[in-house]
């Protein structure tokens, strides 16, 4: 296992040029990965279509990709990413590992390739949920990485299956006597275990190490891994510029997307976030800076401090009931060995 | 191109990124693959056996992505019984959850190392649920994708699983070259040819051939089989080692939203490459055609058609119900004192339009025949319509429609088609299109 410090030196293959909104928690956590990616094997990403993928491939900016100023002359620091279709980044990424695999067992290719699956939540739980569940059904060897904002950012911050119950999405306008999402989100980290994922994790680069040493570990996966990273979305999410690592801090904590490992065999661990509601942070302080969240919240002018809207407050104990079966769910994963 | 030798791996700068050569050693490859032929054999099959047979015995083919559809299903059932059976084969089929899923296995196998063939057969709905993918390889620059399109109607009224080339036909502009085939030895034949097109430096464009299901794809029917090693060679001479990088041997970027500077630029490269389709494509048949002692593939076959060209109602179609017009084509000339020839399509896209226009304007009539359901006039008609447009003084275009959904056309059918010609040869144009069946104008 790499120190923390190693790694930080290491050169990501996630290059400037990029239209991300700044501080989007997405470019973050794609400088993380392509540190932890630089570790002497060859690295292909594929990336279904994606506000990640418009803002890096997407003619006519520069292709935010690659590992260094030119092309490295090291092979084993070599850097490939194919881009397709919303759903088709697990399917793609099993099909490259395949490849890999086959032209190994012939003795044609020589050196090591890891394989990285990048997707939004819409690509991966939404189009694509289908396409996941098989690769990972099939115990492809490859490491999904899922960036969840929560939304349909790349089309204009629609509502997504992985959208928090009464947030404002462009489909799920807060006006009316229901405002906000109606749904629940669906429950992609249980179906990934059930679906026979090695490891499957939800942590972001707020928790830096240990999102470090988890994606260290995917790659070290015999099967499948799946990284889902909670991703607070500036323009989606609607909070000031600055807060990005704040909210991703807050919302682990405060039951959200806590922060969850689990490996097949082991069994799995909610780290940085109490079961117990009185001990996690409030809910308000997480879902106050956001303004998806600005019809169930105001803010007392005088003394700054966040409370319900008058008449809302059903939908902040419907909201705080689902964060608490939220948390108590992924403690039950946790004791799950297989 | 400039070319770095630091490494073990020299790196050479390609206009699509970087390639890091000798990373892959293909040789291996070859030496491990397991001849299904090592002499020419005789054998019964439909024509689904016969392209599957043919993936089988190329030594570039080392994984079969595939989905059961019908009437394609076969084609993966014996992919997967040859493998299966055979002690220490290296190669692997790949059974995906869905269609869409093959397309995107299919795509990212071929990015993955360009100088293996990729391929899968489907059909219909099947062919439909791939569109989107396939949409994107069709600019992909990825000849080695192979998707061997076995023809039935797309979903629509009333649901039939016959030959009708309606799937293939709503694909004319997913930037595939489309081959059609009638016979399970050409469909063989094509199989082992297409990727020679596909693959060639000038091309790299994928392929799809396809023949009529039902009609060919479960019928049986003599078909030779030529050794692999003879394969190997002939497609050794044509499939060089392909100058871009792929993911594994490449530092890259590749995806349908992936540009270069000039994305104009970009398109007109996949047109002028498609474009290219019709100087390589003969040059390979010619090749198959010396080698192998068939014909090879070609952009058309022709019926009867005499030196000189003058024909006074000249046919045109495609698939195995030209086969009846062949059989009845003389004896219809005989008793109606008229000379009738015929044209059966072959390559759809790029549709051949100046070798077409060259055989048919001595024709005095044009007889169009359409299998497929089509918004206007029908898709064969449109292209033989836009082939003779500049001539002086172009044939007379009727056009029909029979055999929708997959039915047989009839003698009778094929007479009653004949007649409509017959009719505009003597100045009485039909309607813009008839449809017919069981020897009737519907």
């Amino acid at each position: 296992m790499s120190t923390y410090k190693e790694i930080a030196t290491r050169e990501s293959c996630f290059r400037p040029g990029s239209t991300l909104c700044p501080g989007c928690m997405e470019a973050m956590a794609f400088q993380n990965l392509g540190r932890v990616t630089d570790n002497g094997k060859k690295t292909i990403f594929t990336i279904g279509t994606s506000c990640a993928e418009v803002s890096t491939l997407f003619f006519p900016n520069v292709v935010a990709w690659g590992r260094g100023e030119e092309p490295p002359d090291e092979y084993t620091k070599s850097f490939s990413i194919l881009h397709n279709v919303f759903e088709s980044a697990a399917s793609c990424a099993e099909a490259v590992r395949d490849v890999a695999d086959i032209l190994t067992d012939h003795g044609a290719l020589k050196q090591p390739v890891q394989v990285v699956a990048n997707s939004g939540d819409g690509g991966a739980i939404a189009i694509g949920l289908r396409a996941l569940l098989h690769t990972i059904n099939r115990r492809a060897n490859i490491t999904v990485v899922v960036l969840v904002n929560e939304v349909f950012a790349n089309t204009g911050f629609q509502y997504s299956p992985a959208a928090t119950p009464l947030t404002d999405t462009s489909t799920t306008p807060a006006v009316g006597p229901g405002p906000g999402n109606p749904y629940m989100p669906i429950d992609y980290v249980h179906l990934c275990i059930a679906a026979g994922a090695d490891l499957v994790a939800q942590v972001s680069p707020a928790h830096g190490r240990l999102f470090q040493k988890t994606v260290e570990d995917a790659l070290e996966c015999k099967g499948t891994a799946v990284i889902f990273v909670p991703a607070p979305c500036i323009s989606g999410w609607k909070f000031e510029d600055g807060r990005t690592m704040e909210l991703a801090l807050l919302g682990a904590r405060a039951g959200v997307f806590p922060t969850f490992v689990w490996k097949r065999g082991q069994g799995g661990k909610v780290t940085d976030c109490q079961r117990e509601a009185e001990k996690r942070p409030k809910l308000e302080e997480f879902m106050g800076p956001q303004r998806r969240y600005a019809h169930l919240l105001e803010r007392d002018k005088a003394t700054g401090e966040v409370r319900p809207r008058a008449g809302r407050e059903p939908q902040i104990q419907q909201f705080k009931d689902w964060v608490q079966a939220n948390v108590d769910r992924l403690y039950a994963l946790a004791e799950l060995k297989n | 191109m400039s070319t770095s030798e630091v490494t073990a791996h020299p790196r050479t700068t390609t206009p699509s990124g970087d390639k890091y050569e000798g990373v892959i050693d293909l040789e291996p490859v070859k030496r491990a693959h397991q001849p299904l032929y090592t002499e020419r054999a005789d054998v019964t099959a439909d024509g689904n056996a016969a392209a599957a047979l043919a993936v089988l015995q190329m030594w570039r083919c080392v994984v079969y992505a595939g989905f059961p559809i019908t009437p394609s299903t076969k084609w993966i059932e014996m992919i997967s019984a040859h493998v299966a059976a055979q002690a220490g084969c290296k190669k692997r089929v790949k059974l995906m959850e869905a269609e869409h899923a093959v397309a995107d296995y299919l795509a990212a196998s071929a990015a993955s190392c360009r100088d293996l063939v990729f391929p899968t057969a489907t059909s219909s709905v099947g062919l439909d649920h791939m569109y989107e993918t396939v949409k994107s390889l069709g600019a992909s620059g990825l000849g080695n994708v192979m998707i061997i399109n076995v023809y039935r109607a797309s979903a629509n009224y009333p649901l039939c699983i016959e030959g009708d080339p309606s799937d293939t036909l709503g694909q004319r502009d997913s930037g595939f070259i489309q081959i059609s085939c009638r016979g399970k030895q050409q469909i063989y034949d094509t199989v082992l040819q297409i990727p020679c097109v596909g693959m060639h430096h000038d091309v790299l464009t994928p392929t799809m051939p396809g023949f009529y299901g039902i009609k060919d794809s479960h019928r049986n029917a003599r078909l030779v089989c030529e050794p692999d090693a003879a394969i190997h060679a002939f497609q050794d001479r044509w499939i060089k080692p392909c100058p871009l990088p792929g993911l594994i041997n490449g530092d890259t970027a590749m995806g349908n939203c992936v540009t270069s500077r000039f994305f104009q630029g970009f398109k007109v490269g996949q047109k002028r490459r498609f474009e290219k389709v019709l100087d390589v494509l003969p040059q390979v048949g010619a090749d198959f055609e010396r080698t192998f002692g068939r014909p090879g593939i070609s952009y058309f076959e022709t019926a009867g058609w005499p030196e000189t060209g003058n024909v006074d109602l000249a046919v045109v179609g495609m698939g195995p119900d030209f086969g009846t017009f062949e059989e009845i084509r003389e004896g219809y000339a005989k008793t109606h004192g008229i000379k009738v020839a015929g044209l059966c399509i072959r390559l759809l896209s790029p549709f051949p339009r100046e070798a077409v226009r060259e055989k048919l304007r001595r024709a005095r009539v044009v007889l169009v025949v359409n299998q497929a359901h089509h918004q206007g006039r029908g898709h064969l008609t449109l292209d033989v319509a836009d082939a003779l447009i500049n001539l002086p003084s172009p044939p007379a275009v009727v056009s029909t429609f029979c055999g929708m959904g997959g039915a047989d056309v009839s003698e009778s059918t094929w007479e009653a088609m004949l007649d409509n010609g017959r009719r505009a040869l003597a100045g009485d144009m039909p309607p813009p299109y008839q449809i017919f069946h069981e020897g009737a104008a519907l």
